[in-house]
């Protein structure tokens, strides 16, 4: 199929990618897969001739955002930038076509023998691990892993170690600027996502529940949390429509400035929707811990902080005073 | 200084890119070094001084881009606006001293104003010729202008006006004030707002400076007594003029000082480079708190960024903007009092024994931070944004 990008629009493919992952309910990662693959989703950003779609990342943003939406544990926001920066390969291909699944450990958490941690990747088939030069594919079979349920028991980060391992591949530094800037975009929409699923649920909420002959939206302690909520949310997606906008060398700053924004803004915004939720917000069945979690997986896989210093630090290097 | 004939200006058909580039290279020639506030040449530059330097940026086609050219504009798009204003931004100049006639009084006249008021009043703005200032609050009507009181009463083929406004800023200066009174009384609540174009100097008319904390008095009382105007000078027929004020107040929140996210980051630049200048201080930089500190700001600019060019994007492309302007304004005005607050806390560790630029940032970040205090209530408050938001944008029922 050809895709002409200026015959399509991004909102398209959010709505497209809303039907699909709605579902995928009940099924096992396996079939979810598949159905994604099916639908188009992991090529979205790879080009024609391997398969993909070839769009620019402008279509992937608003697919992640719906699966943060829908909490969608599968790691969409990893396969769709790897899919493309693993083109051509036989990994590439693979993860293109749902067969196989990937999980992303970034360098933050390297200490000692281990690499890091990634925010989920106990069902996934291979490990991309950022390293000083760049990125390296891993068979995981190949690795020592270590589940910690500690934050998340349903969906365990998992620590890894390629002290002895051989990687598949590596990326070099262009491919892994690109694709590092391309999943720190794909995941700040990803929390955004989280943010937006958890505003509409929370303010839906407040308009139905009544107390003392009126719906709690109507107190204006309420309706102002709710407006904050919606403030930041609304100015970390801005944002991150920014960034992918960017290009050249100020590519990754951008990204870098929108995935550290939407993990500082929404953690307000997770943490008040289960605030305002009240004793509902608390239990487990209501479900919005999950996507706390999510986002709280992702802030440790990225060493909670360690970005928001990054792009304090860049900034100030780049105000260096020429005498 | 650089003669105008080395610039040359783009067309219109050259694009964003050409007429920001252009900006740049023009700003940063000719600007004086006493005019920049982030220079050890600084002084505050006079009354007179603004309104040279706005009158060029205006010459050589940095001012009025969007205006038709009819009116003495450019006839340009929001997209040149915006290219422009980052350069606008970037660099420590001094805020207009016109904004209200070029972002409020000028729009409301292209839309409600006859062929000779358009004529006799958007040249003037442009050219610097004439000040405005907006006559809406009072003190017994502040966001709520539906209570407002001062009263137009016919007299022949004028109007008499009584009454009193408030936190008029810039009216000192001004030749006209953008008036906004009512035919009838506080009962009729909206209906029957009419809106003048009101000559300074007209008799009866009053103006009393209020200090503020900021040491200054920008703004001030103005008080009507009796005041006979024309009905020539009358903007609109009876709630026209009210009703375009409120079109373009919503336009005029996301767009006017578009240059805001871009000054932000000066000024952040202005303050790092205070602390790199001064070996005692260039040490601090490298504290992770501190780094963390300017990440965040940082990261709250460029987000400020993607409001304001989301909006030129949406405006290009026909989408109202409504009460989304709401969220540009509160973004700024919180994380801006925020950064002046972090800007003191850091200048206060610079001495008299530091350099010269540090001295400057002191000076300028002390008075930044008063300043700012004003942002979270000037062009409705904080809590007036809240419920915009809240009712309007997130669309929450109230019962």
């Amino acid at each position: 199929m050809t895709m002409q990008s200026e015959e399509l629009q991004p909102e398209e493919f959010g709505q497209a990618a809303q039907a699909v992952i709605a579902a995928l309910q009940g099924q096992g990662p396996a079939e979810a897969a598949a159905a994604m693959a099916d639908a188009g989703l992991f090529g979205i950003c790879a080009d024609e001739a391997q398969g993909g779609l070839g769009l620019p990342l402008a279509f992937a943003m608003p697919v992640v955002r719906v699966a943060g939406q829908m909490q969608l544990s599968y790691p969409l926001p990893e396969q769709i930038p790897a899919s493309k920066a693993l083109q051509g390969t036989e990994a590439g291909g693979q993860l293109l076509r749902g067969e196989k699944s990937l999980c992303v450990v970034m360098a933050a958490q390297a200490a000692g023998d281990w690499s890091g941690v990634a925010r989920n990747g106990l069902q996934a088939d291979y490990v991309l691990v950022q390293t000083d030069a760049g990125f390296a594919l891993y068979d995981k079979a190949a690795l020592r892993c270590q589940a910690e349920e500690m934050l998340d028991p349903e969906v365990p980060q998992l620590w890894v170690s390629t002290t002895g391992a051989t990687p598949l591949l590596t990326l070099d530094a262009e491919q892994s600027q690109a694709f590092c800037a391309d999943i720190k975009l794909l995941w700040a929409e990803y929390v955004n996502g989280l943010c937006a699923g958890a505003l509409e649920r929370t303010a839906d909420y407040l308009q139905a529940r009544v107390q003392f002959g009126r719906p709690l939206s109507a107190k204006q302690a309420v309706r102002h949390h709710l407006a904050r909520m919606r403030l930041l949310l609304e100015a970390s997606s801005a944002q991150a429509w920014r960034a992918q906008r960017a290009d050249g060398c100020d590519a990754p700053r951008e990204a870098d400035s929108a995935l550290a924004a939407a993990l500082s803004q929404g953690a307000w915004v997770l943490e008040k929707a289960i605030h305002l939720h009240g004793g509902m917000g608390f239990t487990w069945e209501l479900g919005l811990h999950r996507s706390l979690r999510e986002h709280k997986k992702l802030d440790a896989c990225l060493g909670a902080g360690a970005l928001m210093r990054a792009v304090g630090a860049d900034f100030i290097d780049r105000c260096e005073v020429t005498q | 200084m650089k003669q105008e004939e080395n610039f040359a200006r783009p067309d219109a058909a050259s694009g964003p890119g050409a007429y920001r580039q252009y900006a740049r290279e023009w700003l940063h020639s000719h600007l004086p070094a006493h005019m920049r506030a982030d220079s050890v040449d600084y002084r505050t530059p006079s009354l007179d001084e603004c309104r040279d330097w706005e009158a060029r940026m205006y010459q050589v086609g940095l001012a009025g881009m969007t205006w038709p050219t009819a009116y003495g504009g450019h006839g340009l798009s929001l997209r040149e606006h915006l290219a422009v204003n980052k350069e606008v931004g970037a660099l420590a100049m001094p805020e207009s001293v016109s904004s209200i006639g070029k972002e409020l009084a000028g729009p409301i006249i292209m839309a409600v104003g006859t062929e000779a008021q358009k004529q006799a009043f958007l040249p003037a703005i442009l050219e610097m010729r004439e000040y405005w200032c907006q006559g809406f609050s009072e003190p017994e009507a502040g966001s709520d202008l539906a209570r407002l009181r001062t009263k137009a009463t016919p007299d022949g083929d004028d109007w008499l006006i009584q009454g009193q406004k408030i936190w008029t800023s810039g009216a000192a200066k001004a030749h006209y004030c953008l008036l906004l009174t009512r035919t009838g009384t506080v009962a009729d609540k909206h209906r029957g707002l009419l809106m003048f174009a009101v000559p300074m100097d007209t008799p009866g008319i009053r103006v009393v400076p209020i200090r503020s904390i900021d040491n200054k008095q920008s703004f001030a009382e103005v008080f009507f007594d009796q005041v006979r105007v024309p009905d020539s000078a009358r903007l609109g027929a009876a709630d026209e003029g009210w009703s375009a004020a409120i079109r373009v107040l919503s336009i005029e929140r996301a767009t006017n000082r578009m240059y805001r996210a871009w000054r932000f980051e000066c000024e952040l630049r202005q303050l790092v480079r205070a602390y790199q200048s001064e070996p005692a201080l260039r040490g601090r930089l490298q504290e992770p708190g501190l780094r963390q500190a300017v990440g965040q700001v940082v990261s709250q600019i460029d987000g400020l960024k993607g409001l304001v060019e989301r909006s030129v994007e949406q405006l290009q492309a026909g989408e109202p903007i409504g009460a989304r302007g709401s969220l540009t304004k509160l973004y700024w005005s919180e994380c801006h009092q925020a950064f002046a607050s972090l800007a003191l806390s850091m200048v206060a560790d610079i001495n008299p024994g530091h350099s010269a630029l540090a001295q400057r940032a002191k000076a300028h970040f002390t008075q930044a931070y008063l300043f700012s205090r004003a942002e979270s209530i000037y062009a409705g408050t904080t809590e007036v944004q809240l419920d915009v938001i809240a009712q309007r944008i997130q669309q929450l029922t109230k019962d």
